[in-house]
């Protein structure tokens, strides 16, 4: 059977299309390089995704610091990393770059701080 | 009785706002009970904000009298109270032989009105005074003008409570009860309410409050209609407001500069029942566009920055024929109850009158003594972008929250916005800051300062983000915070 | 009065860029001006990642984007002054701010202009009906979700498929709300491919083309809207109504460049891209006045508006060491599939990035440019979509004439 993906890998968004025998992939059209390839098979068997979200600071310039993940997680386990993350308080000044979960739900993974956030002034 | 006013306004509108204006040059207690969150939700914040010239209405009518005498005093009234005018004329314009008829009586009437500053004009003084006008002849008058709105109806509330009018908002009056000793009560949905005396100044509520009072009958319905507002850089091509010559009845789809450069058109006009509803549909946006384009074709969908709609409560005959406002004290139905019904166009330009003509009533009755503490004068919001560059650089080294823009369009500063989130009133939703200070009402309709003004509101005033409303009760912009507090 | 080399409107993505590279050419005398209390602009609540991937090979969130600039900035101690707004800039090129400390007047040899863009709104559109709360832009939510920690919505339906919408789809579930239905008026969506998966079809979020909001309804809180679908002229169809009840709407419906201060500086704009005109050093129809990332047009991708503003410094720190720029009396043309241009005027004498967007999907096309009919650069394009700027260089040595240059998307 035929299966179509939209690789989500770059902003080239490129369209796949991905031949399969009982669930094993056979070939593969559409693809301009090789990240789109691996998308594909990473699709065929654990699709993983990766979050941006917030965390809340306390006495901070701002009130949230914006976070993400370092890797992707499997896409079916965002929700149960989103609770994780939204349990989370930090306390101003917050650095970018600070891991605030390490290897969330326990993949290969941190939750890291993109936002440097200072204390109120 | 302890908590007895003196007089209760039932309508806190440019009517309302003017009779408490008027009234609290008497020592008298005085109270203004208003169902909305704000003085200008309805008919005083939603039409063409045009001064008129009163040519338009029957001669020896109210609406003629009082509009006349309302054009010849806006101009010491914005002096004292602070709020933008400009006399800036309009024109009426025309193109067949039944438009110079018309326009020919028109003037007749105005004149005999005693409406001063009518002119006939051809196609080139037309084009002379508007450029991008399309005509062959107009009546021009001269002392027709613009004002805002809001802030004319803001300043003459503030006005009224800086000589002791109090004002309650949130407070729709529900029924109205007289005691054995003639004293009005008042419920409300803030609670009772007791006077001496009672005004109603309700606007488009104004059949309801007279049949309250006891005094049946009138028939008044909804005129309703739709207008689109345009890019400021439209503005300069509309130095005055263009209208088509009239019928009888209506003064057609016409094109308006407002006080701040943007322009206006519209309105059409719907007959309407109800009274809250203010959508704009899509076929008269296309209506307006189409008509007023014949008169001015400029008009292009991407200088559209907002729609509105207004209503205007029309006392109207058995036939359907719109009568004259009608301002009266009924004794035998209602004493000590100023009446006050269909108060439209030209209610605007008529306001200041019509509440000294309602007062002229009240005093042949009982006798007002003056208030010795009365001050006439009332200071708006002095605005940054209207000032010199050595102006606006005194101002910021004076305040220096002078210096700082928050809405980028109207170029509105947290100085302007700390003075209007204090307002007399106390007026706190977000629409009620933006009449006071233009945020949000440029061309990014509050893109980039929305944000910034709601959490001064809630940092100034102590609210939590789920008070914070947009306009009306109910109006709630948040639903709570994204991550509550630890 | 002061005087600088050069002053930049705006400190987001295209401004920050401009500086640091001005600062490598050796123009010191800058001065960026910034309205907002910190750098980075638009980015800054854009906490989604994926940015970076041309500019860094890596893929970033946007305030680790706009921190790889600020960093850069401020060791480079490039001058820069927050909550300024700049109020006026005159043809003279005389730049009027202010800010808490009062009102200044620069001169400056040369005018950065990188205000960004702003979101069509409601009244923009005309959408009939009432004006509760709870019609946002898609760029206000993100600002409240994502700076102000505000939750502005629970039930949700979205107008646009344009990508901010899209990624708020998104934001807007992973934190609770409901996310009914995004409807698009044009036939094809307004945003990226990747968004529509990773945004929508991710979290199962319909997409409707052809559709639109005729009708908002509610007095106080949004209550719902009526929507319908739209023929091939974008006209609702009578009878294909259907109400959605909902508390909020979300536009993403396109966004506008922000020229009011470049048309009081006398800048002439390119009514397609209501950005302004410029050659291919980026400067304006008024002379060392420069433009570039959203200001200019609006882009898909902040690594290309740091790009262009890199490219644009190039030339602007020529200008203001006394250099003089190629004149650029070649105007480029395009046809009817093509939406615009950037630049629209060039030397001929140089190699430039053209940079364009198509106005309709096209499969297995050609970009193609001309010079008396002579094909003189081209770009294969598997599918060529609007929602994507294409980009490419033409070269000088391969121009036959001084003629002017055609554009076209031929399949």
């Amino acid at each position: 059977m035929l299966r179509e993906f939209t690789c989500i890998i770059c902003p080239n968004g490129c369209e796949i299309q991905a031949q399969l025998e009982n669930g094993v992939l056979t070939s593969m059209t559409g693809h301009t390089c090789p990240k789109g390839e691996a998308y594909v098979r990473q699709e065929l068997t654990d699709p993983r995704r990766n979050i941006a979200t917030s965390v809340r600071v306390q006495g901070g310039e701002l009130p949230l610091a914006s976070v993400r993940l370092t890797n992707p997680i499997p896409k079916d386990r965002i929700f149960d990393a989103m609770a994780e993350i939204r349990g989370i308080s930090l306390k101003a000044p917050v650095e970018a770059g600070t891991v605030v979960i390490a290897q969330i739900l326990g993949y290969e993974s941190d939750v890291i701080v993109t936002k440097s956030v200072a204390l109120r002034g | 009785m302890e908590n007895l006013y003196d007089v209760l306004v039932i309508g806190g509108g440019m009517i309302g706002s003017a009779v408490a204006r008027e009234l609290s040059r008497y020592d008298l207690r005085i109270g203004v009970l208003e169902k909305n969150l704000d003085v200008c939700y309805e008919t005083s914040g939603r039409n063409s904000a045009v001064v008129h010239g009163g040519f338009a209405y029957d001669t020896g009518s109210l609406k003629a009298r009082l509009c006349v005498e309302g054009n010849r005093m806006m101009g010491d009234l914005a002096k004292e109270l602070d709020f933008p005018f400009l006399r800036c004329g309009k024109v009426l314009v025309g193109n067949t032989k039944e438009d110079m008829e018309t326009l020919k009586r028109t003037m007749e009437q105005g004149e005999a009105n005693g409406a001063v500053g009518l002119e006939l004009i051809d196609e080139e003084r037309l084009h002379e005074l508007v450029p991008a006008v399309v005509g062959k002849f107009a009546m021009f008058s001269s002392r027709s003008g613009i004002l805002d709105p809001f802030q004319y109806t803001i300043a003459l509330a503030e006005n009224a409570c800086e000589n002791g009018v109090e004002y309650f908002f949130d407070s729709e009056v529900t029924g109205i009860g007289r005691d054995e000793e003639g004293n009005y009560h008042l419920a409300t949905t803030q609670g009772e309410f007791a006077c001496r005396w009672v005004v109603n100044a309700a606007g488009l509520g104004c059949k309801t409050i007279s049949d309250m009072l006891g005094i049946e009958g009138y028939r008044v319905i909804g005129s309703k209609g739709d207008y689109i507002i345009l890019d400021k850089r439209t503005g300069p091509l509309l130095p005055m407001p263009v209208y088509p010559v009239p019928s009888n009845t209506y003064m057609g789809i016409h094109v308006t500069n407002t006080i701040d450069g943007n322009v206006t058109i519209g309105p059409n006009a719907d007959m309407v029942s109800d009274f809250r509803y203010y959508g704009v549909p899509q076929e008269n946006m296309d209506y307006l566009a189409e008509s007023a384009s014949q008169l001015w074709p400029h008009i292009h969908k991407a200088d559209y920055i907002r729609n509105y709609s207004g209503i205007l409560p029309k006392w109207v005959d058995e036939q359907g024929v719109i009568q004259d406002f009608k301002i009266e004290i009924r004794d035998e139905l209602a004493p000590r109850a100023v009446n006050l019904v269909g108060i439209e166009s030209p209610g605007l330009t008529a306001a200041v009158p019509i509440a000294r003509y309602a007062i002229e009533q009240m005093k042949e009755r009982e006798e007002l003594r003056e208030n010795p503490a009365f001050n006439p004068c009332r200071k708006g919001i002095v605005r940054f972008e209207s000032l010199s560059t050595e102006e606006q650089e005194k101002l910021i080294r004076e305040n220096p929250d002078y210096g700082e823009v928050i809405c980028r369009c109207e170029k509105v500063t947290r100085a302007e916005l700390l003075q209007a989130i204090h307002n007399p009133l106390g007026v706190s939703t977000l629409v009620g800051i933006k009449y006071r200070t233009r945020s949000m009402m440029g061309r990014c309709q509050g893109g980039y300062c929305q944000m910034r003004l709601e959490q001064m509101i809630e940092e100034e005033l102590g609210k939590k983000e789920t008070e914070i409303l947009y306009a009306r009760q109910g109006s709630q912009v948040f639903f709570g915070k994204v991550r509550e507090e630890a | 009065m002061e005087k600088r080399d050069v002053i930049i409107v705006g400190g987001g993505p295209a401004g920050l860029a401009a500086a640091v590279q001005l600062h490598k050419k050796g123009v010191a005398n800058i001065l960026i001006l910034e309205r907002e209390h910190h750098l980075g602009g638009i980015l800054r609540q854009c906490i989604h990642d994926g940015f970076g991937l041309s500019r860094f090979q890596t893929a970033l969130s946007g305030p680790e984007y706009a921190a790889r600039f600020i960093e850069e900035v401020k060791r480079c101690e490039i001058p820069y002054q927050t909550d300024t707004t700049v109020l006026e800039i005159s043809p003279e090129k005389v730049v009027t701010a202010a800010s808490r400390e009062g009102l200044v007047q620069y001169q400056a040899k040369a005018v950065i202009l990188t205000m960004g863009c702003r979101e069509r709104t409601r009244g923009a559109l005309g959408i009939p009906g009432e004006r509760p709360a709870g019609v946002f832009t898609a760029g206000v939510v993100q600002a409240y979700m994502n700076l102000y920690n505000r939750m502005p919505a629970k039930e949700v339906v979205i107008l646009g498929s344009g990508d901010i919408g899209m990624i708020m789809a998104r934001r807007l579930t992973l934190e609770g709300a409901h996310v009914q239905a995004v409807f698009e008026v044009q036939p094809i969506p307004s945003g990226l491919p990747r968004n529509i998966e990773q945004c929508l079809n991710d979290y199962g979020i319909p997409l409707y083309l052809s559709h639109t909001v005729t009708q908002i309804h509610g007095d106080s809180r949004l209550t719902g809207v009526t929507v319908s679908q739209v023929d091939e002229k974008l006209r609702p169809i009578p009878g294909t109504e259907k109400e959605y009840a909902c508390d909020t709407l979300i536009l993403s419906v396109g966004l506008i460049p922000e020229n009011e201060l470049s048309i009081d500086a006398g800048v002439q704009l390119d009514g397609r891209t209501r950005g302004a005109l410029v050659d291919e050093h980026y400067q304006t129809s008024v002379e060392g006045i420069f433009a570039a990332g959203n200001v200019l047009h609006v882009h898909d991708l902040v690594d290309f508006v740091s790009m262009e503003a890199e490219r644009l410094a190039d030339a602007a720190a020529l200008y203001v060491t006394g250099e003089t720029l190629a004149d650029c009396p070649l105007g480029i043309r395009t046809d009817e599939n093509v939406g615009h241009t950037i630049p629209q005027r060039v030397s001929g004498k140089a190699d430039f990035q053209l940079s364009l967007r198509v106005r309709r999907m096209m499969k297995d096309c050609r970009v193609v440019v001309r010079q008396n009919g002579q094909e003189v650069a081209a770009k294969r394009m598997k599918k060529a979509l609007p929602a994507e700027m294409i980009q490419f260089v033409v070269r000088a040595d391969k121009l036959v004439s001084q003629e002017n240059l055609e554009v076209s998307v031929e399949c």
